[in-house]
């Protein structure tokens, strides 16, 4: 295997550690419902809420927390939203009807992103917010409004293209939003519509991990709301988007070994950590790394509602280097965030069984095919690089604790696999990178990826081949038991105890 | 010493000795090579002289522009040659952490452009990369770009390979030191002092120092973006230690409190890292027979001043400054609590007749956007330092605090009666509940 086993733990809160230590549990869902199967656990979400809340209280700051439907088509995760007092952001017709569906009522919905016309008439019909990223859009919706004689709608504009002075940022282009630059006939045609449209704010998503684009933006975001403000209108909010990041890996030491090993077989002084050499964006050019590593920061101190946290506290340079939270608070401005995968961290996981196990003639690591495709599992899909938690089939064969094998069986000890997939094509990789597990899985053995409820679990999901796209469950905590139903069939008022 | 130009200035540094009393080494003589004494400020006044002398006049005769992939030192100096041979300079880069050197630039006149971040939602397809679009752009057809290109430009190696290295032994009395320690960041200073120093007596050892990957210390690399630079060869080193910044703050505070060396971050990582590595051999020589003494240098790249903000955040602890009279953190539980406050409809029937001083602390571009008609403006960093020269008002006149939710000006409003004013009161809820309550708000 070359060295020691280079793992990549996942990070386990407790709920989902105590999930993955109920063997006997994941064992008969999956066989019941087959593998790949999605879990979901609605009550995490709430917590989740909390802790975004406990930033805003902090800071003083009032305002909504939208949580980014997108990120997962859950029902059990929506309803148990419904349940708090937080918010949705929706991005298609059908993510409005499940919304509304799910009990979340038109204030506490925003509808964002690209939209058909079906979308913007019941967005406006149910007297949700729109946040418009062109003045056509704009256009679009106050022609529909007069033409059916829809109630007055609220929205916000997007914002992009945000310029710092002193030093230019380059941002990643954005196809959404309006320039900032553009924002006066944005705002000319705001005052035009006045009739049929109230203006809430202004808003922006920045694709980018960077606090200092961000604290750009909002800089911006403050700006032009002082330019609606001195053309007369009543602004009072700024959505802020989200991109505030989950940290996936239990151990910054393994990410930092795991990242250097990488460059070291990308440059050929070890030997490959990937199936057929990949690099994950980074090659070798005359003993040089060239590239830039393709990959999510997996393990990353500052996320979440943390991120959110540093965020509110960075000085606005531009305005007079008081902290972002403290002009927001001075200027009453409330503040919106649409966390999608930070409100989803812990929140679910995927299983998928073992199928075969085969050695390969010329050594060199095990082929490991699970009863799942790579679209089922998209962590590859989206760069996070996360080791599964094997669920041994017989509980004798390894150790009790999670994700650690003592078993006593020839298999014992740590081995080096490459996971495939189910589909009948040589892309269908579970993972590209040889992935490190503590013992020998079997067949008939579960492989759990933890934290895939953000994307990672039906973002990507397909029927191709006619194989089954993975089912999906709730479970919730009784004392000290774990209870599940169907995800569709889970309603707040489902669980008994607990948090209810 | 009389020169015609300020870049003859560049070069011919002091090696200085490190008292042992300081650094505790018995058999072995420490110097530090100091370049920071360099006319701009660094050791990087040799490479960015060296690479872009011979391209400076063809560059100002098609009104080019400079440009280097750079945090720091490299831009200082290229951004004030440039500016010598009248061409523009613009810096690129991801890595500009600090904030005085980001200002030290645009005072000298250079273009920053930062790049973007990494991508929060990974887009498989994306082919681009940054860097990749930058060297695109230099090396379109009509570009007039004169590009550095320091991680890989030999000239950079070569200016410490003619300069650095020869001017260390001619200081040693025509000896190459026994050890060389030296931070890795384009790897143009190590490599072209290693070489020269290797030349002269093929036994130096060579030591190079990188930062501790979960760490930032400006101007030096961690392995994996050590191996991003085309300069780098780890054949070079005999050793790659790497170091901390918790540890380079130490050894830069030692350099400077007690060798009166005012290096900054990168100098004291080499300065602890040197130490570090020499102890142990300083221990093997201590046992065995009365050796020979041997000599170590390290480089002092730059200065101290343009990393307070790096090191106040780091070490909040160094700049302790005694306490002040009248300051709200001296305020008790129970003073806060008992603050004298009044509410919205109880405050608007006030300001009708009792005409109290209303004082926003709010920042002034929020102060400007809306506020209490009749207010006057404090910003609260303001208030706070008028209040340590004791009450700002008479104690006649009735004073109203606002701010946003009423919570710092409860505190003020507590400071200002302990201080002996009869007649002041916090708006409860702040200007916050002012507007929830749909009392009137104005721009003048």
């Amino acid at each position: 295997m070359g060295g020691q086993p280079l793992y990549l733990e996942p990070r386990l809160e407790p709920r989902l550690r105590s999930l993955l230590g109920a063997p006997a549990l994941l064992h008969t869902l999956t066989d019941a419902l087959g593998s790949p199967l999605n879990m979901v656990v609605p009550d995490q979400l709430a917590d989740n809420l909390q802790q975004f809340r406990s930033v805003y209280g902090t800071h003083h700051l009032s305002g909504q927390v939208y949580f980014a439907h997108k990120a997962n088509r859950s029902s059990a995760l929506l309803r148990r939203l419904a349940a708090t007092d937080a918010g949705v952001d929706v991005a298609s017709l059908g993510e409005l009807q499940h919304a509304l569906g799910a009990g979340l009522t038109p204030e506490r919905i925003t509808a964002t992103g690209p939209k058909n016309p079906e979308f913007l008439w019941l967005a406006a019909r149910t007297s949700v917010t729109v946040s418009l990223d062109t003045r056509g859009e704009l256009e679009q919706l106050a022609t529909l409004v007069r033409k059916h004689a829809l109630p007055r709608v609220r929205i916000l504009l997007r914002l992009s293209g945000f310029e710092a002075s002193g030093v230019r940022v380059l941002s990643r282009r954005s196809r959404f939003g309006t320039a900032v630059r553009e924002s006066a006939p944005l705002l000319e045609a705001v005052e035009r519509h006045a009739d049929v449209a109230d203006l809430v704010g202004v808003a922006y998503h920045l694709d980018t991990t960077s606090l200092a684009e961000k604290a750009t933006a909002l800089e911006g975001c403050l700006r032009v709301l002082e330019e609606c403000r001195s053309r007369g209108l009543r602004p009072r909010a700024v959505d802020i988007g989200g991109g505030f990041g989950v940290n996936y890996l239990a151990h910054g030491g393994q990410w930092e070994r795991y990242t250097t090993e990488l460059t070291e077989a990308v440059l050929g002084t070890r030997p490959p950590l990937t199936y057929a050499g990949h690099g994950y964006g980074l090659r070798n050019e005359a003993g040089t790394l060239r590239g830039t590593l393709g990959l999510y920061p997996a393990h990353r101190p500052v996320a979440g509602a943390r991120y959110l946290d540093e965020l509110l506290s960075h000085p606005a340079a531009s305005l007079g280097g008081r902290p972002l939270a403290a002009l927001l608070l001075e200027h009453l401005y409330d503040l919106h965030t649409e966390p999608g995968r930070a409100l989803l961290d812990q929140c679910g996981l995927t299983l998928t069984k073992v199928l075969e196990v085969r050695g390969q003639e010329s050594g060199g690591p095990l082929l490991v095919r699970l009863a799942a495709k790579a679209d089922d599992v998209a962590l590859e899909e989206h760069g996070v690089l996360m080791d599964p938690v094997v669920v041994p089939r017989d509980p004798a064969g390894a150790g009790a604790d999670v994700g650690v094998g003592t078993g006593p069986d020839a298999g014992a000890g740590p081995v080096a696999v490459h996971l495939f997939g189910s589909l009948c094509l040589e892309s269908d990789l579970i993972t590209r990178r040889t992935v490190f597990l503590p013992r020998r899985p079997e067949p008939g053995d579960l492989l759990a990826f933890a934290n895939t409820a953000g994307y990672c679990m039906d973002f990507h999901a397909t029927r191709a081949q006619h194989q089954p796209s993975a089912r999906k469950v709730a479970a919730w905590q009784e004392g000290d038991t774990w209870r599940w139903c169907l995800d569709d069939q889970y309603w707040p008022t489902t669980p008994v105890g607990g948090a209810q | 010493m009389r020169y015609d130009s300020i870049t003859d200035a560049i070069g011919n540094t002091p090696l200085v000795r490190i008292d042992p009393a300081v650094h505790g080494l018995r058999n072995i003589d420490l110097y530090a090579k100091l370049e920071l004494l360099n006319p701009f400020g660094s050791v990087k006044d040799r490479a960015a002289w060296n690479m872009a002398r011979p391209h400076l006049s063809a560059a100002a005769e098609g009104a080019g522009q400079v440009v280097e992939l750079s945090s720091g030192n490299t831009a200082k100096a290229l951004a004030v040659l440039a500016g010598i041979h009248g061409l523009t300079f613009k810096s690129v880069t991801n890595r500009m952490r600090i904030p005085e050197i980001k200002d030290l630039l645009l005072l000298l006149g250079a273009e920053i452009e930062e790049l973007p971040g990494q991508s929060e939602c990974l887009d498989p397809t994306a082919t681009d990369d940054p860097l990749t679009l930058f060297h695109r752009t230099l090396s379109e057809p009509d570009s007039t770009y004169l590009h550095t290109d320091q991680y890989f430009n030999p000239r950079n190696t070569e200016a410490h390979f003619t300069g650095t290295g020869p001017e260390i032994v001619k200081d040693l009395d025509g000896r190459a030191p026994d050890w060389f320690i030296a931070c890795v960041g384009t790897a143009g200073s190590s490599t072209g002092v290693a070489r020269a120093l290797r030349e002269h007596d093929p036994a130096v050892r060579v030591a190079g120092l990188v930062a501790a990957k979960s760490d930032f210390i400006p101007g030096i690399r961690t392995i994996d973006e050590a191996h991003e630079v085309g300069l780098f060869d780890p054949g070079t080193y005999d050793t790659i230690e790497s170091v901390s910044a918790d540890e380079a703050i130490e050894g830069m505070l030692t350099l400077n409190r007690r060798c009166g060396i005012l290096a900054g971050p990168t100098g004291g990582a080499a300065y602890f890292g040197a130490v570090r590595q020499l102890r142990a051999f300083d221990e093997e020589l201590a046992d065995g027979e009365p050796a020979e003494r041997q000599s170590a240098v390290f480089i002092v790249c730059d200065r101290v001043e343009s990393y307070l903000s790096y090191v106040r955040q780091r070490r909040p602890d160094l700049f302790g400054r005694p306490r002040r009279r009248n300051s709200p953190a001296d305020l008790s539980d129970a003073e806060l609590r008992t603050a004298p406050a009044i509410g919205v409809a109880d405050a608007q029937a006030w300001i009708a007749t009792g005409g109290p001083l209303v004082v926003d602390l709010r920042s002034s571009y929020a102060y400007a956007a809306l506020h209490i008609d009749g207010s006057v403006n404090i910003v609260d960093e303001l208030f706070e330092e008028l209040l340590h020269g004791g009450l700002p008002f008479s104690r006649n006149r009735p004073v109203l605090l606002a701010c946003p939710v009423g919570e710092k000006s409860a505190r003020y409003a507590a400071l200002l009666t302990r201080m002996g004013h009869p007649d002041v009161r916090s708006l409860t809820g702040g200007i916050i509940a002012w507007r929830d309550a749909g009392a009137p708000l104005v721009r003048d």
